[in-house]
């Protein structure tokens, strides 16, 4: 088994569902409730039964069966003939010879004499029932089943002549059907005759016949004519449009190759049964080709069916299924070099055709018995095809009543319905297998969903170690340069007996207000550099006071500082603080005012003291002028800019931060 | 603060502290020793030793500390609020702890008093509080700003009934908050607002109850939502 041709009509149903790029989840439309889809579902079964039921007694005239006339005796006899001749417009019985065999109809007759004979058959009914004469009468037969012309007298008139071309496809599946005109029908029937010419060994059969009033007869006539000729046809043409259904699905499936084949049968099963509808004789050559081949085709293409369904390759058998067709094919053909086209011939392709569908529904059978329910039930659709054949050979040779069915034309009818019930099945269980598979697909999205939450979580947490010890790394950095230096060196002091209590406690306090701004910097103080600014000035509050020192305060507001984040802040606040400090301890200032401007680039923070003042650059060349340069270098940590602008009348320093920061 | 010159002795400020710092205990009294006006009414070390001191007569102020060995110092300064309607509690905390602050505030209390004050400061503290103000810091006051934002917010969605309506911020309440997170102080303020220091301080105080009126109400809220109270 090739994988191309797996799929939809391979046991693998589910690679239906799977090999769809999209799996959609099924969104059901609004269901009807339980007693809606009942209402619905009584409503149309109980519309197509009335319907059938008003058709039936409308067209069965069954409940006037008491005004016909069912004719069921008949004699006969038989005639040698030099050949087929036109029947003459009236004739009386009583001309023939007087070797009447009584009989009771149907009538099957079996073929005795010698071959290439020209016989006729002469069968009269004779009508002695009570007749309406003011109605229009009619005839109705089953079948008249002979290969030459018929012709029917009534009263010794001729009123209808059938097959006067010989036999035709779909004469035998034609019910007889004779109107009789007014001037026939004036008088009561009395003797109706019938002619029929044959070939010798044609087996000839003549079912019973109803005559009555038209209208009463007819239904029995439409219901076989329906039963026999309508009902397949409609499968058949069912059949067919299925077939290019499935064609259109092959073109866009083409891996799927049992789309193809499913429209191969129907296309073949379509002209197999062809022959049961049209009026074309059966002399035709070409047709008959096709009616003898299609059956043959018939049987190759069910056989791959099978092989699709239980995959083994059958190599043997398989080339073989091709290569009796073509060579029947070959045989049969109507060119002028065949071989003639004899009873013989057609007996032996006959035979043939009906090995092949038993090796095929054997060897299907015994392949897929086992393996696949779809393999048994094709195998038992060939099985009832194979029947309904036997049944039709039995119609043809007499065997069976001639007022019988050739059930024949339905097995493409059951072809169609149990490929159906094939599909019905494939279709249900592809249906639950995309539902299954959806389903499991919601439910791997689902784990994938907690799966994908938890290393989120993890990677957050992961972050989150990081920046807690990302800040632990600050704040240690800070405590070492500014409180843990400041302690040491006051720890020094202290054993050293350099240091007064005063002295000490000084330290102290500015260790806690280090202390206190680097806890401050940790504020969310969202952007707002005014209110960090606010916190430093709180803290420092208390000092100034206690120095002696005017703050005037003179701050504007400033734009949003997007890049604001603790280490940033901390900076910043350890920059002003030194900048105040520097004041407190070298200046005698006593006012200093804190001012802040908006630039379209940054932002400054002014710090005007009017202290003595100091020289900028030696300040920041000596090594105790440790405080600018730490102010320096804070400063470009967070991409701004000090300045010092000194004079005798105190100095001006200025933070320039940037609106926003690279990277 | 000053006192006003009645000629007469002013009456004195009790306070009562319930705190288990014995180091801070000791700052307090001695602070509140060396001061003429306040007298030391009753000491409690333990959230139960708080409560019971409640059952006693009120006093001007109540010192309270929120990390108590056997509770948490939230429960006193309700029952406090309750119990001593006229009196004014204050929340002693250690730096940088506003979320503490802000969570006393809205259980009633109406100041709060950082432990590494120096005694001047503790006694002025407690006297600006007995009569009336209230302190505030620039952080404290964006927070208070930020929860009535919230408040203004949802406040229309919220059921309205009498005692227990979310109450908004005027807009000189808004404006002083606003000039307090600029790092203005309370007579810089004043200055430019034309009011007196103390009047500033007294807004504060204000604010600070409708804090604790609002998180009522917000509780009620929460309660009737949950189901827990009958609506």
């Amino acid at each position: 088994m090739k994988p191309e041709i797996r799929g939809f009509w391979t046991g693998s149903a589910a690679r239906v569902a799977t090999t769809g790029k999209t799996v959609v989840e099924p969104k059901p439309d609004r269901p009807l409730r339980p007693f809606s889809a009942y209402a619905a579902l009584i409503f149309s079964v109980a519309l197509l039964a009335a319907l059938g039921a008003f058709l039936s007694l409308a067209v069965s005239g069954i409940q006037r069966a008491g005004e016909c006339l069912h004719l069921n005796r008949a004699s006969w006899q038989e005639m040698a003939s030099s050949g087929f001749s036109a029947p003459p417009a009236s004739l009386d019985s009583r001309s023939l010879p007087d070797a009447w065999h009584a009989a009771a109809l149907p009538l099957s007759l079996h073929a005795a004499a010698p071959a290439n004979a020209h016989r006729t058959i002469w069968v009269r009914l004779l009508v002695t029932g009570p007749q309406s004469v003011t109605e229009s009468l009619a005839l109705y037969g089953a079948r008249l089943k002979t290969d030459g012309s018929i012709a029917l007298y009534v009263n010794g008139k001729l009123v209808y002549r059938g097959q006067q071309r010989g036999q035709q496809w779909n004469s035998l599946f034609t019910p007889l059907w004779v109107p009789l005109e007014p001037s026939v029908s004036e008088a009561p029937v009395r003797e109706i005759l019938i002619r029929l010419e044959h070939s010798a060994q044609y087996p000839v059969a003549v079912s019973s016949l109803w005559l009555g009033p038209t209208d009463a007869l007819r239904g029995r006539y439409q219901t076989r004519q329906w039963l026999q000729q309508g009902l397949p046809a409609m499968l058949n043409a069912a059949f067919l449009a299925v077939g290019i259904f499935a064609l259109f699905v092959w073109f866009k499936r083409k891996h799927e190759s049992g789309y193809l084949l499913f429209f191969n049968l129907a296309v073949i099963a379509f002209a197999a049964h062809l022959h049961y509808y049209v009026d074309l004789p059966i002399a035709n050559g070409w047709f008959g080709w096709l009616v003898v081949n299609s059956l043959c085709w018939l049987l190759t293409v069910v056989h791959f069916f099978l092989r699709l369904l239980h995959r083994r390759s059958l190599r043997w058998l398989s080339r073989g299924m091709i290569a009796v067709p073509v060579l029947i094919g070959v045989a049969t053909l109507p060119l002028p070099w065949a071989l003639p086209n004899t009873q013989f011939m057609l007996a032996i392709i006959y035979a043939l055709e009906l090995m092949m569908a038993m090796v095929v529904g054997l060897v299907g059978g015994i392949c897929t018995w086992r393996s696949s329910r779809e393999g048994r039930l094709v195998v038992v659709a060939i099985a009832v095809c194979v029947l309904l054949g036997v049944s039709d050979w039995m119609m043809h040779n007499n065997v069976a009543s001639p007022e019988g069915w050739f059930l024949g034309a339905y097995t493409n009818g059951i072809t169609f319905i149990f490929f159906c019930l094939l599909m019905y099945r494939r279709y249900m269980h592809a249906l639950e297998e995309v539902e299954r598979v959806n389903a499991s697909l919601a439910e791997r999205l689902r784990l994938r969903e907690a799966e994908l939450e938890q290393s989120h979580q993890r990677l957050r947490e992961i972050e989150q170690r990081q920046l807690l010890s990302d800040e632990r790394q600050r704040l240690m950095q800070d405590m070492h340069d500014g409180l843990g230096s400041t302690l040491i060196s006051a720890i020094r002091s202290v054993e050293q007996g350099r240091m007064g209590d005063t002295e000490v406690s000084q330290i102290l306090k500015d260790c806690m207000d280090d202390l206190k701004l680097a806890i401050d910097s940790m504020e969310p103080v969202e952007a707002d550099l005014l209110l960090l600014l606010a916190t430093l000035r709180f803290r420092l509050e208390p000092r100034m006071e206690g120095a002696n020192v005017a703050l005037i305060w003179d701050v504007g507001e400033l734009p949003p500082l997007d890049w604001l984040d603790p280490s940033s802040a901390l900076n910043i606040l350890r920059i002003v603080q030194e900048s105040v400090a520097n004041i407190l301890r070298h200046t005698r200032a006593t006012v200093i005012r804190v001012a802040t401007t908006a630039e379209s680039a940054g932002v400054q923070v002014i710090i005007e003291d009017n202290g003595q003042g100091f020289d900028v650059a030696t300040a920041l060349w000596r090594s105790s002028g440790r405080g600018l340069q730490n102010q320096q270098r804070r400063a470009q940590a967070i991409d701004g800019r000090v300045d010092w602008k000194s004079g005798d009348t105190g100095t001006r320093f200025t933070l320039w931060l940037p609106l926003q920061r690279g990277n | 603060m000053e006192l006003p010159d009645t000629g007469a002795t002013p009456p004195f400020i009790h306070v009562a502290i319930v705190e288990d710092d014995l180091g801070f205990r000791r700052a307090l009294t001695e602070a509140i020793e060396s001061a003429q006006d306040i007298r030391l009414a009753g000491i409690a070390g333990t959230r139960a030793e708080g409560l019971r001191l409640l059952l006693s007569a009120p006093v001007d102020v109540l010192l309270v500390d929120l990390g108590l060995p056997d509770g948490s110092g939230i429960d006193v300064i309700k029952a406090a609020v309750q119990q001593w309607s006229s009196c004014s509690v204050m929340v002693a905390t250690n730096f940088g702890d506003e979320t503490h602050v802000i969570r006393s505030i809205e259980a009633g209390a109406s100041g709060y008093l950082l432990k590494d004050s120096s005694p001047a400061k503790i006694v002025d503290e407690i006297r600006s509080l007995a009569s009336g103000g209230s302190p505030i810091s620039p952080i404290i006051a964006r927070q208070v700003l930020a929860r009535f934002r919230q408040v203004g917010a949802g406040g229309a969605s919220q059921p309205v009934a009498p005692g227990e309506t979310p109450q908004l911020l005027s807009a000189r309440e808004k404006e002083v908050l606003e000039l307090i997170t600029k790092g203005f102080t309370a007579p810089e303020i004043a200055r430019l607002m034309s009011l007196s220091p103390f009047t500033v301080r007294s807004f504060v105080r204000r604010i600070y109850s409708k804090l604790n009126v609002t998180s009522k109400a917000e509780a009620i809220y929460e309660a009737r939502n949950q189901g827990i109270l009958d609506g």
